[in-house]
C-alpha cells in the first residue's frame, strides 16, 4: 500500500499503540497535521498553547503510564521550544518520541527559513536522534525511535523529518509482515545493550553481604519505577526487615504508609533517613544514579560501610561514588533473583532504633503567625480528600519539597516531577499528559507563583479540552527556593526572589476560562480545595502562603548528608 | 596517591556505524562529560559501513572506564577496546617544513637518514620530510630538527592496531 510519509507516521503511531499525541502544527509539519486530520478517530492530537507544553504533556503522560510520550513540533523554533522538555525527560529517564518537521530537503544546511539543526541542538539531551533523509528509512526509523527509548535505560528520540518526506509516496509494509533481507539490513543498527547476566559469584556476594548486616539500609531511586519493580521492592523489604528511603524521583515507589518507611534521603530527606544513613552496616542502593542531590558530598556518604549498587547503566557505577559490589541490569529482575535466595530476617532492634528517631524527629512546619495556612495543612488536607490516591505533579521549588515530604505517596506514578533538571514550568503540561492517560484519576497540579508565571499559557489548553485537572498555586509572592538559598549564604539579600508581581490568579484562570478560587485564610482550605474537587472541569485555586516558611531539613552545600539541619 | 589515579594517556578503539554525525557524537561526549581528548583519528574500515575512530585521553584509570561505558551507551558505537601499549602497534604520521641553507643541508639529511624519514620535497629556503613512528619517536625526530627552525609540523594523531 502506498502513502505518504506523513501517513507513514501515523501508521507508525498506530502500530506503537499510540493513542494521544501532543504539538503544535506549522509549516514544516503541514503534510503531519494533515494525515493527523484524516487519522483524527484513531490519533488523538492535542494542540498545546507552547511547544514546550507539548514536550512536558508526553513527559507527564509516559511518567503516569509507563508508556512512551509522543510529542510534535515544527521545525525551527517549534523544535527548540521542545528542548527544554526533551532534556527534563532525558535528565529523568523517561520514554518519550519527538517528531519534529524540518524544511525541504533542498533547503537544508542553507539557512533556509525556519531551519535549525534541531538533532546537532538535541544531542546532548537525547538518548539518540535522526533525520530521515529517504523515506525508504521513515518507517523503521520511527520504530526504532521508539524501541530505543524504551530499551534499557529509558529515554527521549528525536526524530527529524524534512517536509518533502513527509509528502512522497512509499510503500509501507506494515511491521506484522516481515521486511526483506535488504531492508531490515539497512536499518539494522546494532544495539547490543542488554542488560549483564548476573554472575552466580556476584549473587552470592551480595547474598553474604545482606546475611552479615545488622543494621541494613534499602534506598530506592527512580530505577524502581522505570522497570516496574515495587513489588519485587515491597518483597525485599519485607524479606531483609530494613528500613526505607526513597528518593524524589521515586516516590510511591514504596508505600508511604507502610512503617519501615523513613522519607526521603539527601538534600531535603528526614532526620530519620539520615541518622539511618549514619548508623547503617549496608547501603543497598536500588535504581538510582547517586545524584549529587542525594550524596551530598561524595567524600562523605556511607563510606564506613559496605554499598550495594542495582542499576541497569553500568555507567552510573563508580561515577558518583565508589560502590561495594555493582549489580548491572534491570531492577526488577535482580530483585526477583535476590529475593529468590533471601532468607527471611528479622532486624527488630534496629527498626525500633529507626521509630524512635521517627518520633524524635517528625517532619513539622511551625506556622510563623498563627493564622498561617502551613504547606504541610495544606498537603494533609488534600490527602484527607484524596485518599492520597490522587496523582500529583508539580513545578519546581519549596512547592515540589513540600509535595515530596507532606503528600503520603502510595503507588508507582503518583507523583510526577522534574527531578533531574529541576525544570520549572513542568508541571501544568505534565498534568494535562497526566490526566489523559489516567482519565480516572484525580490530577492535581501543585505549583508556585514562580513557576505558574513560566507556562501559565497552558490554562487555556486545560479550558479549551476541558481536562479536568486542579491547579493548586502555593502563592508566596518570592521565589522560595532561591531565596531560601539566599537567607542561608547571602545574607538575606533578596536579590529578584521577592517577586511581588501584581497578578490576580483568579481573574487570570477566568480569563482562560478556568474556573478559579482563592484560599486566604485557614478555614478557607478545606471548604475550597473540597469545592474544586468536587467540579469535574479544570480549576485554579490560588492559596496564599507566608513567604517565610523554609523547606527542612536541609543539607547544606557541600555538608555531609548525615547532618542535615533542622532549623534556621 | 594511589597508582590508579594517576594521569597518563590511554589509547581507545571505537568501531562504530558510519554514519553522518557519528564522529559528532563522539567527540561531543568528550567535550559534555569534560573529558580531554589528546588526539583522535577517524576513517572509514574496509566495511564501508563501518569508522574507525582512535582516540587518545588524558586522564587517570578512572575517567577511562567512565569513557568506556558513556561511549558504549551510543546508539551507534558498537565496541570500544581500551589498547594497551604493549598488546597493540602504535604508529603516528608526521609532515614537517624546515628552513634549510646550503651550510645545514647535509646535517638535516643526516638526522633524516637517522630516522629513516623520507624527504618529500626540496626547495631553495626549505625542506619538507615525513616520518611515521612512536609518538615518541616523533617528538625525538622534532627535537633534533629544532635548531634549524622548523616553519610548520602536522601530526595526524595516534593510530593503533592490536596485535
Amino acid at each position: 500500500m502506498k502513502l505518504t510519509g506523513a501517513q507513514i507516521i501515523m501508521e507508525c503511531l498506530l502500530e506503537q499503540q499510540v493513542d494521544t499525541v501532543f504539538g503544535y502544527p506549522g509549516g514544516a509539519v503541514l503534510n503531519i497535521y494533515d494525515a493527523l486530520y484524516e487519522y483524527k478517530d484513531r490519533i488523538r492530537h492535542i494542540c498545546t498553547a507552547h511547544e514546550q507544553g507539548a514536550s512536558h504533556a508526553a513527559d507527564g503522560y509516559a511518567r503516569s503510564s509507563g508508556r512512551t510520550g509522543v510529542c510534535i513540533a515544527t521545525s525551527g523554533p517549534g523544535a527548540t521550544n521542545l528542548v527544554t522538555g526533551i532534556a527534563t525527560a532525558y535528565m529523568d529517564s523517561i520514554p518519550m518520541v519527538a517528531i519534529t518537521g524540518n524544511v525541504n530537503l533542498n533547503l537544508l544546511g542553507l539557512d533556509s527559513f525556519q531551519e535549525v539543526d534541531i538533532t546537532g541542538v538535541t544531542m546532548p539531551v537525547t538518548k539518540h536522534n535522526f533525520i530521515v533523509k529517504k523515506i525508504e528509512y521513515l518507517a523503521d526509523t520511527i520504530r526504532q525511535a521508539f524501541r530505543i527509548a524504551q530499551e534499557g535505560r529509558k529515554g527521549p528520540v528525536l526524530v527529524d523529518v524534512p517536509k518533502d518526506i513527509t509528502a512522497q509516496m512509499y510503500e509501507f509494509i506494515p511491521a506484522t509482515q516481515s521486511l526483506n533481507e535488504e531492508q531490515q539490513a539497512a536499518m539494522q543498527l546494532p544495539i547490543s545493550k542488554k542488560p549483564v547476566q548476573l554472575q552466580a559469584s556476584k549473587l552470592e556476594y551480595a547474598l553474604e553481604l545482606i546475611a552479615n548486616s545488622k543494621r541494613p539500609f534499602i534506598y530506592a531511586g527512580g530505577g524502581v519505577l522505570a522497570a516496574e519493580a515495587s513489588a519485587q521492592l515491597k518483597k525485599l523489604v519485607e524479606k531483609i526487615d530494613a528500613p526505607v528511603a526513597c528518593s524524589l524521583m521515586c516516590q510511591g515507589g514504596f508505600d508511604q504508609a507502610d512503617d519501615r518507611y523513613m522519607g526521603m534521603l539527601g538534600m531535603h530527606g528526614t532526620k530519620t533517613s539520615a541518622q539511618a544513613l549514619k548508623n547503617c552496616d549496608l547501603f543497598l542502593a536500588v535504581g538510582t544514579r547517586f545524584s549529587d542531590r542525594i550524596i551530598c558530598n561524595a567524600k562523605s556518604f556511607a563510606r564506613h560501610c559496605p554499598v550495594i549498587q542495582i542499576d541497569i547503566d553500568p555507567a552510573e557505577f563508580n561515577k558518583n561514588i565508589d560502590v561495594t559490589l555493582k549489580l548491572c541490569g534491570d531492577a526488577n529482575e535482580i530483585l526477583s533473583i535476590l529475593n529468590a535466595r533471601l532468607h527471611q530476617d528479622d532486624h527488630a532492634q534496629w527498626l525500633a532504633q529507626i521509630r524512635q528517631w521517627k518520633q524524635e524527629y517528625p517532619l513539622v512546619q511551625k506556622s510563623i503567625d498563627s493564622q498561617d495556612i502551613t504547606p504541610q495543612m495544606l498537603f494533609q488536607t488534600l490527602n484527607e480528600l484524596t485518599q492520597s490516591e490522587a496523582i500529583l505533579t508539580t513545578d519546581v521549588g519549596q512547592h515540589q519539597m513540600w509535595a515530596a515530604q507532606f503528600y503520603q505517596f502510595r503507588h508507582p506514578r503518583q507523583f510526577i516531577t522534574s527531578g533531574g533538571l529541576g525544570t520549572m514550568g513542568f508541571g501544568l503540561g505534565a498534568a494535562m499528559g497526566a490526566k489523559l492517560a489516567n482519565p480516572d484519576k484525580k490530577v492535581i497540579n501543585i505549583t508556585g507563583d514562580g513557576s505558574f508565571h513560566m507556562n501559565c499559557n497552558e490554562l487555556s489548553t486545560l479550558a479549551k479540552y476541558q481536562i479536568p485537572i486542579v491547579e493548586l498555586v502555593l502563592d508566596n509572592s518570592v521565589l522560595g527556593m532561591v531565596r531560601q538559598w539566599q537567607k542561608l549564604f547571602y545574607e538575606y539579600r533578596f536579590s529578584h526572589t521577592d517577586q511581588d508581581k501584581k497578578t490576580d490568579f483568579v481573574k487570570l484562570g477566568e480569563a482562560f476560562g478556568v474556573k478559579s478560587f482563592d484560599i486566604r485564610s485557614k478555614d478557607d482550605v478545606m471548604p475550597v480545595l473540597k469545592q474544586a474537587f468536587s467540579l469535574n472541569e479544570p480549576v485554579l485555586v490560588a492559596c496564599h502562603i507566608n513567604r517565610d516558611f523554609n523547606v527542612l531539613p536541609m543539607v547544606p552545600a557541600g555538608a555531609s548528608a548525615e547532618e542535615p539541619i533542622l532549623e534556621m | 596517591m594511589n597508582h590508579q589515579n594517576e594521569e597518563k594517556e590511554y589509547i581507545l578503539s571505537v568501531l562504530a556505524q558510519n554514519h553522518t554525525g557519528v564522529l559528532l557524537r563522539i567527540s561531543g561526549l568528550f567535550s559534555r562529560r569534560c573529558y580531554n581528548i589528546k588526539s583522535i583519528v577517524a576513517a572509514q574500515t574496509e566495511d564501508v559501513n563501518r569508522s574507525q575512530i582512535l582516540i587518545v585521553v588524558q586522564g587517570d584509570d578512572r575517567i577511562v572506564r567512565q569513557v568506556d561505558k558513556q561511549l558504549n551507551k551510543l546508539i551507534e558505537v558498537e565496541q570500544v577496546t581500551v589498547l594497551n601499549d604493549h598488546e597493540a602497534v602504535v604508529r603516528e604520521h608526521l609532515l614537517l617544513k624546515v628552513m634549510r641553507s646550503d651550510e645545514t643541508s647535509n646535517q638535516l639529511m643526516a638526522i633524516a637518514n637517522v630516522f629513516h624519514a623520507n624527504v618529500l620535497n626540496v626547495s631553495a629556503d626549505d625542506m619538507i620530510v615525513e616520518l611515521t613512528g612512536t609518538p615518541s619517536t616523533l617528538n625525538s625526530f622534532i627535537e633534533c630538527y629544532k635548531p634549524y627552525h622548523i616553519l610548520k609540523s602536522l601530526r595526524t594523531g595516534t593510530m593503533a592496531m592490536e596485535k
